[in-house]
């Protein structure tokens, strides 16, 4: 396995940890499958477009050098972030608020989201259409050696941003008067009530943050990929499938999931009878195996999760 | 003398719903039930019953949902004639549809687990029969069996992980294998050369009819059939002896085992008939179609397919066909909208799911339950100056009397309670037997109206001369003897007396 | 402030069709300290998740410190119990560690929860180790790990971490050994009250006795022993 396999594996599991550890995150913490985390990914990515197409000529005639770069790369990437955060609010306040201390929730809110996601999906394809559109290429396409490997700086870019701001949410988690919170929601929800924790003022970060995370993934990811109405789709189903993978609500989980993915889908798209039309049906024979093994995920091995 | 037979209308409107429909029978026809003959089913759940009130003899139909499907059904059947051909032919979609959606509540809701893989099984059952047809000329008769047996092959396998794998983690492994399955059949190229799809299978509708308004009423007439089929099995399962194992085991899966009932086995028989099911299923609608494509695995039918168990309520037969009936008009129906037409099912998806607890059908009972909370919470608000009845309680209670006698018997109870004094006490110790005064006198009167559990009574104790008393308290049942309440000794009837009265105080200040 | 903190008046609960408490009535004053003993199965418990609106319906007045956090109410179980919570009622809940994967020090740090309790978490932590010096050596470990002795202390040390003016400690020694039993009342005696109350349930009535400012029964559903009983000597 040579290096640039590896960079593209780690790159595709950056993303997909993103995607899954929004999924597994919601889930323990208020105890909701959010479906409707492919919608975010397109909303994101669609708002990123608008936002980078807006704005690029007028940072070009500003300045064309590095520091124009950087300002258009945090830009588009804020502006991912924001819608992401704003649809995670959206379907807070349709699919939580509403339902969440009524019977049969985890059913119910499963299903609203999924229509949230089949709705959104309709609209962006009702105003904007099915055609592609394209990023710019707020990375660069340059390449550039490290230690004699040559690697690809948005692959690169990608990977570090990921393991930064993954990082940091694990550590704001961690330390934060609201990290205890959702941690304290996470474990025992009428725990949290007795110290006086609200599940409803506690789910309204949970579903920003992991909206924001899925914006994220989306820039990260249309850097490689175009942006149409359905873009989402794929990224919720792997990014689902690995939040399964890991074990629903463990974060160490997710991760191992991402990489054990990435992995296998990089190496997947290179053996040359197989080729990339088949990265999805591995994935999923891979998935089978391990759930047939294992019921409940790699999860259990790592901590204790949400039963 | 002439007596009225009937007593007037409006006193035989009582009761909680004067207005329901009910049969007023003559002599032991009240109790009289038909069944089919060879068999021990009553086929509607008559009851019969005095009225409570009235005292008429009454025999009023308890589950009216036969009912109900017969209007329905019925109304289509006489209905389609009539129709334009797009619409028989929506309506032979929907009849197709509704019996895949049956069978899949069979899965999901009687057998509880949460499969996704049903229109896996009825593609990969409708590409074999298909093929069977066209490349081995099996006579159509025979490709529903053929499709069957796949389905039954098929759903051994899926089966195999259902009892170890929960919830999502197996929605997701059937997923997978749909995803899977698809592929597969679109890379074997010797099965189905153009666009992964075959064409040109045979039917039960003659190749002369196809398209025709003949071939349309044909092929909704067994559409129908089919859905008749299905709903047969959902019957045959769901309410039989299959049925009721899979209820124990949804309502607590320790005690159905503890109890001994395999609870894993029937799942699993069921998941495996319903497959099997599903495997005709999808024979028939390569037969309906003559062609069968990649289409059927798509992701989107199955989410469609899912809007309409959802919105009709997961779990109920019912649910299914309405929730069907709903999605298919608006997809199949309104299809000049575009992609408008997914919105409004997602929106219909999202009220539905935000309102009902279980889907269209649970409103009812939903709404049923509600207004008995309300009226209950209403109830205890308004009593809780000194009511009896509480919140969720009321409901449970058939006599209404009773909720009232409570309310009353607290006020009277409270109103004593302020009237003991120790000067009331005193006066009972002078002068037991009375004459009494008038607050001592209503105290003593409710004391005298007390049930029999409980009462108390003087025990004399020694020979007549020189004997002593205790107090004992009546066990209120015939059989069981009363037992002493303490092991004083009183010399004198009268401290008996107001020992017994002492002990009644004590127990009105505690109540 | 004197007069009373807490009054319960008429108070019925229960779940579903069942019953539970029957028109139970207390009050409470500022600095007592009282104890309700009872058999299990007989409501102690309940009757704290009825203060604390976790029950399925009750009905009834709780006055705390003059506002009403009571009435008739059925479902809707925990929607208010932060804002009762933010009142000032604490609750320790039966059994142990509420939060199984949190450390110590989290644990505590949750019940500072509030705004203006965050800000002073370390010296209320102090204070907290101060009472209970087995908790100094273990602030960083889980508390799903710890004893059963120790997870009573942490649960009691979370309540003491808030802005609370009346602690509810639901059978602080269930569970746990006669002599760690003791330690646990000890330092329940300990706290310093100054103006705040407390309530305990406890089914051993030797524990308590002499310990707390009263004692009432409680036999299903109804509290007994507080009543003077007229007339009868």
């Amino acid at each position: 396995m040579d290096a640039t396999l590896v960079i593209y594996a780690l790159y595709l599991a950056a993303i997909y940890a993103l995607m899954a550890i929004g999924i597994s995150l919601v889930w323990s913490s208020i105890g909701m499958v959010n479906m409707a985390y492919g919608a975010t990914f397109a909303v994101a990515g669609y708002a990123a477009y608008f936002a980078a197409d807006s704005i690029a000529p007028a940072i070009r005639s500003w300045s064309t050098g590095v520091d124009g770069m950087v300002l258009l790369a945090v830009l588009t990437v804020m502006a991912g972030m924001i819608a992401g955060a704003l649809f995670g609010i959206l379907v807070y306040l349709v699919a939580f608020l509403p339902i969440h201390d009524k019977p049969n929730f985890a059913v119910r809110s499963l299903i609203v989201t999924l229509a949230i996601n089949l709705a959104a999906v309709q609209a962006l394809l009702f105003a904007f259409g099915p055609q592609q559109k394209a990023l710019p290429r707020i990375f660069g396409v340059g390449r550039f050696n490290l230690l004699g490997t040559p690697m690809r700086l948005d692959q690169a870019i990608t990977i570090l941003t990921t393991i930064v701001l993954l990082g940091l949410v694990l550590l704001w988690l961690r330390i934060s008067r609201r990290g205890l919170e959702i941690r304290a929601v996470m474990q025992n929800s009428e725990g949290a009530a007795l110290c006086g924790i609200s599940t409803r003022w506690t789910a309204l970060p949970v579903m920003m943050l992991t909206g924001s995370l899925a914006g994220l993934a989306a820039v990260l990811l249309s850097q490689s990929i175009f942006v149409n109405p359905s873009a989402g789709t794929t990224p919720l189903i792997k990014g689902l499938t690995i939040a399964l993978l890991g074990g629903l609500g463990s974060v160490p989980g997710a991760v191992l999931g991402a990489i054990l993915v990435g992995f296998l889908e990089a190496i997947t798209g290179i053996i040359p009878f197989l080729g990339q039309r088949y990265v999805l049906v591995v994935q999923f024979a891979f998935i089978v195996l391990v759930l047939l093994i294992r019921p409940r995920g790699l999860g259990g091995l790592l901590d204790e999760t949400r039963e | 003398m002439m007596r009225a037979d009937k007593p007037a209308a409006s006193y035989a409107k009582v009761g909680r719903r004067p207005d329901e429909v009910t049969l007023k029978p003559d002599g032991g026809q009240l109790w009289h039930r038909w069944r089919p003959p060879f068999s021990r089913r009553h086929w509607l759940a008559w009851r019969g019953r005095y009225n409570p009130k009235s005292l008429q003899r009454e025999r009023l139909l308890v589950d009216k949902r036969p009912l109900w499907w017969t209007l329905g059904l019925g109304g289509l059947l006489i209905a389609v004639p009539f129709l334009s051909d797009q619409f028989v032919n929506i309506a032979a979609i929907f009849c197709i549809f509704a019996a895949i959606n049956v069978i899949w509540t069979l899965i999901v809701g009687a057998a509880g687990i949460f499969s996704l893989a049903t229109m896996a099984v009825v593609g990969l059952s409708a590409y074999a029969a298909a093929a069977a047809n066209v490349y081995l000329g099996l006579p159509w008769p025979l490709m529903m069996p053929v499709g069957a047996a796949v389905g039954l092959i098929f759903g051994l396998l899926l089966a195999l992980p259902s009892t170890r794998l929960d919830g999502l983690y197996y929605a997701l492994l059937t997923l997978g294998i749909a995803e899977i399955c698809r592929v597969s059949i679109s890379q074997i190229k010797a099965l189905a050369p153009s666009n992964s799809s075959i064409n040109g299978v045979a039917s039960f509708i003659p190749s002369a009819w196809h398209l025709q308004r003949p071939g349309l009423l044909l092929g909704f007439a067994g559409a129908f059939v089919l859905l008749l089929c299905a709903l047969l099995v959902f019957r045959l399962v769901n309410t039989e002896r299959l049925g009721l194992l899979l209820q124990t085991a949804r309502e607590d899966e320790a005690f159905a085992e503890a109890v001994g009932i395999d609870y894993r086995r029937a799942r699993w028989l069921v998941f495996v008939l319903a497959s099997s099911a599903l495997g005709a299923i999808g024979a028939f609608y390569a037969m309906f179609y003559r062609s069968i494509s990649l289409a059927v695995f798509s992701l989107d039918q199955l989410l469609l397919l899912f809007a309409m168990i959802v919105i009709g309520g997961l779990g109920r037969s019912e649910g299914a066909v309405l929730g069907t009936a709903i999605v298919v008009l608006i997809d199949k129906g309104l299809i000049g909208l575009g992609p408008l037409r997914i919105i409004i099912v997602t929106a219909v998806m999202i009220i539905v799911a935000l309102t009902a607890r279980e889907g269209l059908t649970g409103i009812k009972a939903q709404f049923q339950a509600f207004r008995n909370r309300k009226k209950s919470e209403r109830r205890a608000a308004r009593t809780e100056k000194g009511g009896e009845v509480m919140p969720e309680e009321a409901t449970e209670i058939s006599d209404k009397q009773l909720i009232y006698r409570r309310l009353f018997d607290k006020r009277l109870r409270d109103a004593l309670k302020s009237s003991i004094t120790p000067d009331l006490i005193a006066e009972h110790r002078a002068k037991p037997l009375g004459q009494h005064s008038d607050a001592l006198d209503r105290l003593l009167n409710y004391f005298r109206r007390e049930e029999m559990p409980d009462k108390y009574a003087i025990l004399r104790v020694g020979p007549l001369r020189s004997c002593s008393y205790r107090v004992m308290a009546l066990s209120g049942r015939a059989g069981h003897p009363p037992r002493l309440v303490d092991d004083k000794l009183y010399p004198t009837l009268d401290e008996a007396y107001h020992a017994v009265f002492l002990l009644r105080i004590n127990d009105l200040l505690a109540s | 402030m004197s007069g009373t903190l807490l009054a319960v008046r008429g108070l019925s609960a229960g779940y579903g069709p069942l019953r539970v408490l029957h028109d139970i009535d207390f009050s409470i004053a500022p600095g007592e300290r009282l104890a309700i003993v009872g058999l299990n199965g007989h409501g102690k418990t309940t009757l704290f998740r009825a203060i604390m609106q976790l029950v399925g319906w009750q009905r009834g007045s709780i006055l705390f410190d003059g506002k009403e956090i009571g009435g008739t109410r059925s479902l809707g179980e925990g929607r208010y119990t932060p804002g009762i919570v933010r009142l000032g009622i604490a609750m320790t809940p039966q059994g142990d560690a509420i939060f199984p994967g949190l450390t110590v020090r989290e644990h505590l740090d949750c019940g500072a929860h509030a705004k203006t309790a965050w800000r002073d978490r370390t010296r209320r932590r102090e204070r907290v180790y101060q009472l209970f010096p087995q908790l100094d050596e273990l602030q960083g470990a889980l508390v799903g790990k710890l004893s059963g002795g120790e997870r009573r202390m942490v649960s009691i040390g979370r309540a003491l971490m808030s802005d609370a003016r009346l602690y509810l400690i639901d059978e602080p020694t269930l569970g746990l050994a006669p002599k760690v039993s003791k330690r646990v009342i000890e330092a329940l005696v300990n706290i310093p009250l100054e103006g705040k109350a407390m309530v305990i349930t406890e089914q051993n009535v030797a524990l308590l006795s002499g310990a707390v400012s009263r004692m009432m029964g409680m036999h299903a559903g109804r509290l007994r022993g507080e009543v003077g009983h007229v007339g009868l000597a």
